[in-house]
């Protein structure tokens, strides 16, 4: 069942064969989420001026904290946006489309078939009173003409590549899995098209470590071979480091530091970059001492300016504004005014 | 399920018995003398003697238990007794009057159906817009006016002044259509509003999402994934209602002079007609029962996490 990869090695993979400098697959440009205020005037920005880019086959992890707008972001791609919300600046490039300025039926057909979702709650992936099967045939009908035995057929295929007893589960309703029988399910759903994006939006979260590290590899091992490209949401800063070839943190809608995994691991340059990854136990020979703990209450996010001023030891007048994202070598950009690009001494000496 | 069917089932009679216990004491302690409504009192003379000896045909004469054993005796029997007025069995009376009160009942039903669901439906999916807020003035004015009012002026409209359709009398399809707006109006209101709350409860589920996510049609979305979780808190009014729809229907039958159960039962009302009020009512126990056994089973069908819970605790 389990399946054995060995993360030492994948991680030291990605880094020979770098990222590949193609074309991106999907490219989110100054990308701004705002409430929508009585009478069309905006009130609160929820996601502010991000930008991003996924190029095929690539896993880019997507971190921070609760509240932060990563799943906005997310759903801002798909165009899932709750109704009190939209997309008020900035442009999603998925293949060359603006995804917010295509028509709803464009977007539909994109949807579950060249950008999929695999949900946190898998409780809610599926609705509870059909019978899985069911809803795999519904995804593949709603997309192109299949016969019912066709889909069927298909359906079970990848109900078994995703290691499930496939028969069964196809018979069963949604309450009768257990949680991580589900989100396999929800990832055979996903995977079934061969999308080109996949978005797991914390995949792992409701599940216990070890079905989670299960599901993981199990998506690794599918992205691979079916090489499309991942947005893996999570704040769980282990499986970001552990499986994706480049990251972005995020913090108050804004994102504070992003680039290839490796470097933000070993090299961070973002105050609260630093802190997260200190924040993190770490398992080594001696005694560990207390851990590291982020100043500040979770959540507070500054009005104005950099989102994370409020929080920040390094916090100066200049901070009252939006830091740019400036980059260094190999693709590492980071938004903070503290940050003296050039030499870096400014924080290291510190 | 089949225990679930065993246990109803059981409550049944219970409720049956129940309710036969109530009727049959309410009826004595109403006052009137059927005794002399059968003799017609009021248009000839009628002698003590007269009196005494239908009283001791009709059993009068003998203690309440008596009279109540006897007549459950028969219901077991299928024998719910003679009507004092007709002579003619009380079931034979019923079985005769059931399909023009059915009749009645499904065409409210289905004038129901065919407002409430479509309006139900639009205000959900435009919530607060113009749709929406007809659909709720619309439910507020079905709320509001009385059946027998909307009766009447339809009759006015459609029968008296447009002479469109006939005012009064069974028949033909064209009778159907009055009869059943007049009862099926008021409720359709409610109904398109209760669908539209429920709607909007399981529009908002995450399954709801996922199913978009997966890039399902919007249409198909609506009537396969979040209609039938709607239709829960609807079937449940239903079922609690259904009594008070055939209490609706007896004012319609006397308003449009349907010769249905409801005119029946009126009719044996005024003339202490005591074995047909008694058979009335326990009819339509037995079928508020059974209608509410249709709707706990149809939980099952909506819901089938709801049938894996009570085999559990059965």
């Amino acid at each position: 069942m389990s399946i054995a990869v060995d993360h030492t090695k994948q991680i030291s993979s990605t880094e020979e064969i770098s990222i590949p400098l193609s074309v991106p697959l999907l490219e989110i440009k100054d990308l701004s989420i705002s409430l929508k205020g009585s009478k069309g005037q905006q009130r609160g920005r929820l996601v502010n001026a991000v930008n991003l880019a996924i190029r095929p086959g690539e896993m880019l992890g997507l971190v921070g904290e609760s509240g932060s707008g990563k799943s906005l972001t997310a759903s801002a791609v798909l165009g899932l946006l709750h109704e009190s919300m939209d997309v008020s600046e900035g442009q999603i490039m998925f293949n060359d489309k603006d995804l917010i300025s295509i028509s709803k039926k464009e977007m539909r057909i994109l949807r579950g078939k060249e950008i999929t979702y695999i949900f946190q709650n898998y409780q809610g992936s599926f609705t509870p009173f059909i019978k899985i099967g069911k809803q795999f045939i519904e995804a593949l009908r709603s997309h192109g003409k299949i016969t019912r035995k066709d889909a069927e057929k298909k359906s079970l295929m990848w109900l078994e590549r995703v290691r499930l007893p496939a028969e069964r589960i196809f018979n069963s309703y949604p309450h009768e899995l257990s949680g991580g029988q589900l989100q396999r399910a929800s990832l055979a759903i996903a995977l079934m098209f061969k999308p080109s994006l996949i978005i797991a939006d914390e995949p792992t979260t409701a599940l216990d470590v070890l079905t989670g590290e299960k599901i993981l590899d199990l998506l690794v091992e599918l992205q691979k071979e079916l090489n499309c490209a991942v947005l893996l949401i999570s704040h769980d800063l282990k499986h970001v480091l552990k499986r994706t070839d480049s990251m972005a943190v995020m913090y108050g809608g804004q994102i504070v530091e992003k680039g290839p995994t490796k470097t933000l691991q070993t090299n961070p340059t973002h105050p609260y970059t630093k802190f997260l990854l200190q924040a993190r136990p770490v398992l080594s020979l001696e005694k560990p001492g207390k851990l590291a703990v982020i100043p500040g209450e979770p959540g507070l996010i500054a009005k104005q300016g950099c989102a994370f001023a409020l929080r920040c030891p390094k916090a100066f007048e200049k901070c009252g504004t939006v830091p740019e994202i400036r980059y260094q070598e190999n693709s590492h950009g980071t938004a903070c005014h503290a940050v003296d690009i050039e030499g870096d001494e400014k924080i290291a000496s510190s | 399920m089949f225990s679930i069917i065993r246990k109803r089932l059981l409550q049944l009679v219970f409720v049956v018995f129940v309710l036969s216990l109530f009727t049959f004491g309410l009826m004595k302690l109403a006052p009137g003398d059927p005794v002399m409504k059968i003799l017609n009192a009021d248009e000839m003379m009628v002698t003590e003697a007269d009196q005494t000896k239908l009283r001791s045909e009709l059993g009068f004469d003998q203690p309440i238990y008596v009279q109540y054993g006897q007549w459950i005796l028969g219901v077991f029997q299928l024998d719910l007794g003679k009507s004092y007025m007709t002579g003619k069995p009380v079931i034979n009376e019923m079985a005769e009057r059931m399909p023009i009160t059915a009749q009645l009942t499904a065409g409210a039903l289905l004038v129901m159906v065919s407002i409430s669901v479509p309006l139900g439906i639009i205000s959900a999916r435009y919530p607060g817009k113009w749709p929406d807020q007809i659909s709720r003035i619309l439910a507020l004015i079905g709320a509001s006016i009385p059946s027998f009012w909307l009766g009447l002026m339809l009759i006015y409209f459609f029968s008296f002044k447009l002479q469109l359709l006939p005012t009064t009398g069974i028949g033909s399809f064209s009778h159907m259509i009055l009869p059943s707006f007049s009862l099926g109006f008021s409720l359709s209101a409610v109904y398109a509003r209760l669908l539209r709350a429920g709607l909007l409860e399981s529009l908002s589920e995450d399954y709801i999402q996922a199913a978009r996510a997966r890039g399902v049609k919007e249409g198909r979305i609506l009537w396969f994934h979040a209609f039938r979780a709607a239709l829960l808190p609807v079937i449940t009014v239903f079922g609690l209602s259904i009594g008070s729809m055939l209490g609706g229907a007896v004012v319609i039958e006397i308003l449009f002079s349907w010769p249905g159960l409801g005119s029946m039962v009126i009719d044996a009302i005024f003339s202490r007609d005591y074995p047909i009020i008694q058979g009335y009512v326990l009819l339509t126990g037995v079928f508020v029962v059974v209608v509410n056994l249709l709707v706990d089973l149809s939980y099952y069908w909506i819901d089938p996490r709801i049938k894996q819970k009570e085999e559990g605790t059965a």
